[in-house]
């Protein structure tokens, strides 16, 4: 047990070797295994736990249960890592609107809803769910959980002998002991992340899609926190520290690094976008409303206006209206009903846009035009939710 | 007082008392009490128990069986430009704040807005709103549903007023399985008894 620090030193002198530069396309993957069954106590103990974990998500209410979507987004990961690796895998898409994704050391894969929403592309999407099935092909959970237990059994050791000996000089290696191991486990799950994203860009680029596109997911989502940020009157992020507990290595080393690791006789590949904005034009009204809703007004701005990349639609200028509403100060509300009329003339038939619309006026102090727009919501859908309460905005209307 | 037998008692008394003040309490049938450290007051139907944590400032929140099976929250008048519940943080984690400028029909949009941001959800859906009065005044109540991260649905019903440009609202969430049709009628009643 307390030789596990020096094997941990030695796995992460090789693995930190090759993380800094990468200077040529990452390797191909190595030809597929096979169905993997886990050996050893750890590792069979883990994937039972996962089993059941993954039995409870079957039935979770928070589960996106469409069939259509489930196979396309499988059928993304297929695209990108093979269909002899992809089956070893279960895919569940959630409703949960932040950025990410896991696997399970069993084959689980949980996509979120945020996810969706911020891909553009099937490469894009393709480049995240390879980097989680490189977690699972590298058996990084189970190896991340042995070095956890290495690292807090020579710490607890390390605690009991420090307690022999009550000196100021032994407490203060001891605290040295402690951020050193603690260092040292936080930097070899970082690496894990580091390997995965070059296992992950390896799949790409031996797949049929646009391994360029994994760079740029980072560099979107550095677009979408530096706009958060600005909003919020944070400083402006850096994207290159490494905070010493971070998981993750910074966006920007990432961004770089993928950058360098894409086959550059990709670069002409299909992306698949278009095949991407045809299964998800349904969606991502739905998938933008949670992220609206989220009180992040600059990143969702930022989101909207990329989104609006491929044109603007009615649904992303009501959603940007209620963007601004929500925010509601006198100026967002005259931009509100501005967007808000936008999405009426590109779609006379969008009821909740003229609610917008008319709480936007009303508040505005433009009372007629308000009412007008408010009868009109009434008059498309008069079984709203809010009817009763619209109703009384309206002279005429009554109250239920 | 020499003796050992009266200070051990003393102290023993000291520290129940002293923990009076950081337990939960009751709030008997019948009886008025006024609510969320504001002049709102409600006269319970049936004994509840009043919870020690606060949520927010002008806040206070009552149960049956604990928090997570049926929770009643009274905001007790929110001051324009501030938010229903505390923040994490003002700067990183913002929550959405009750304006001078919103409207009743904004309300159910407020709470909704502010649930999704604190617990970072996405399944979360207005029912019906319709008007109504509560505190005396006209109100709007509302319905909503949404799921935690513990993967469990709760419904919830709320009575909301705006008076003098503050926000009232009396709040209900409980799992929908059992423990939301077991309690509803309860908080309706404490709702309907609510006066400034």
């Amino acid at each position: 047990m307390v030789s596990s620090p020096i094997v941990l030193g030695v796995s992460l002198a090789a693995l930190a070797l090759g993380s800094p530069a990468f200077a040529a396309p990452a390797p191909l993957p190595p030809p597929y295994a096979g169905a993997y069954q886990p050996q050893g106590v750890d590792e069979i103990g883990m994937w039972r736990e996962d089993d059941e974990s993954e039995r409870r998500l079957a039935l979770s209410p928070l589960v996106i249960r469409d069939e259509q979507l489930t196979s396309y987004v499988k059928g993304v990961l297929c695209e990108a890592v093979g269909t002899d690796r992809c089956n070893a895998t279960r895919v569940y898409i959630l409703r949960e609107p932040s950025f990410n994704a896991s696997m399970a050391a069993n084959g689980t894969m949980r996509v979120h809803s945020g996810l969706l929403l911020r891909t553009r592309n099937e490469a894009e999407l393709g480049a995240v769910l390879g980097h989680e099935f490189g977690h699972f092909e590298k058996r990084h959970g189970v190896e991340r959980f042995k070095s956890q237990r290495g690292a807090t059994d020579v710490m607890a050791w390390a605690q009991v002998l420090a307690s022999m000996s009550s000196s100021y000089d032994v407490r203060r290696s001891y605290q040295n002991v402690e951020l050193s191991v603690f260092g040292h486990f936080f930097r070899y799950v970082r690496d894990q992340e580091r390997e995965a994203d070059l296992v992950g860009i390896g799949y790409l680029n031996n797949s049929k899609l646009r391994p360029q596109s994994a760079a740029r997911i980072w560099q979107n989502f550095m677009g979408e926190i530096e706009a958060s940020a600005r909003v919020r009157g944070l400083k402006k992020p850096n994207f290159n520290t490494i905070a010493f507990t971070a998981s993750h290595p910074p966006q920007g080393e990432r961004a770089s690094y993928l950058a360098e690791l894409a086959l550059p006789e990709g670069a002409n590949r299909d992306d698949g976008a278009e095949r991407y904005r045809v299964i998800m034009k349904a969606w991502i009204p739905r998938f933008l409303e949670d992220q609206i809703k989220l009180n992040d007004f600059g990143g969702s701005d930022y989101l909207i206006e990329r989104l609006a990349d491929d044109g603007w639609t009615p649904e992303l200028w009501f959603a940007r209206g209620e963007l601004f509403r929500t925010r509601g100060t006198q100026r967002d509300l005259a931009n509100a009903a501005d967007f808000y009329t936008k999405a009426i003339e590109a779609d006379s038939s969008l009821a909740p846009a003229y609610r917008g619309l008319g709480l936007s006026l009303l508040k505005l102090g433009r009372s007629a035009e308000a009412q007008d727009s408010l009868r009109t919501y009434l008059q498309l859908s008069p079984d709203a939710s809010d009817a009763g309460m619209i109703k009384l905005m309206v002279p005429g209307g009554t109250a239920q | 007082m020499n003796n050992p037998i009266v200070i051990i008692l003393a102290a023993t008394l000291a520290l129940s008392t002293s923990e009076v003040s950081y337990a939960h309490s009751l709030k008997k049938q019948g009886e008025a009490v006024q609510v969320a450290d504001s002049n709102m007051t409600v006269t319970p139907s049936r004994d509840w128990n009043r919870l020690r944590g606060k949520i927010g400032k002008q806040t206070e929140s009552w149960t049956l069986d604990g928090g997570q099976l049926n929770d009643v929250t009274f905001f007790g008048g929110i001051e324009p430009g501030k938010p229903l519940v505390k923040e994490r943080s003002k700067k990183h984690d913002p929550l959405p704040k009750f304006t001078e400028t919103t409207l009743l029909v904004e309300v159910p949009e407020l709470l909704e807005g502010t649930y999704r941001t604190y617990k970072e959800l996405a399944a979360f859906t207005l029912g019906a709103s319709a008007p109504t009065k509560f505190l005396g005044r006209d109100g709007v109540r509302f319905a909503y549903e949404f799921t935690d991260r513990d993967g469990l649905t709760r419904k919830g019903e709320a009575y909301a007023a705006i008076i003098d440009k503050r926000l009232y609202m009396a709040t209900f969430d409980a799992p929908r399985l059992y423990y939301y049709d077991r309690a509803i009628e309860d908080f309706r009643k404490v709702a309907h008894s609510a006066k400034l």
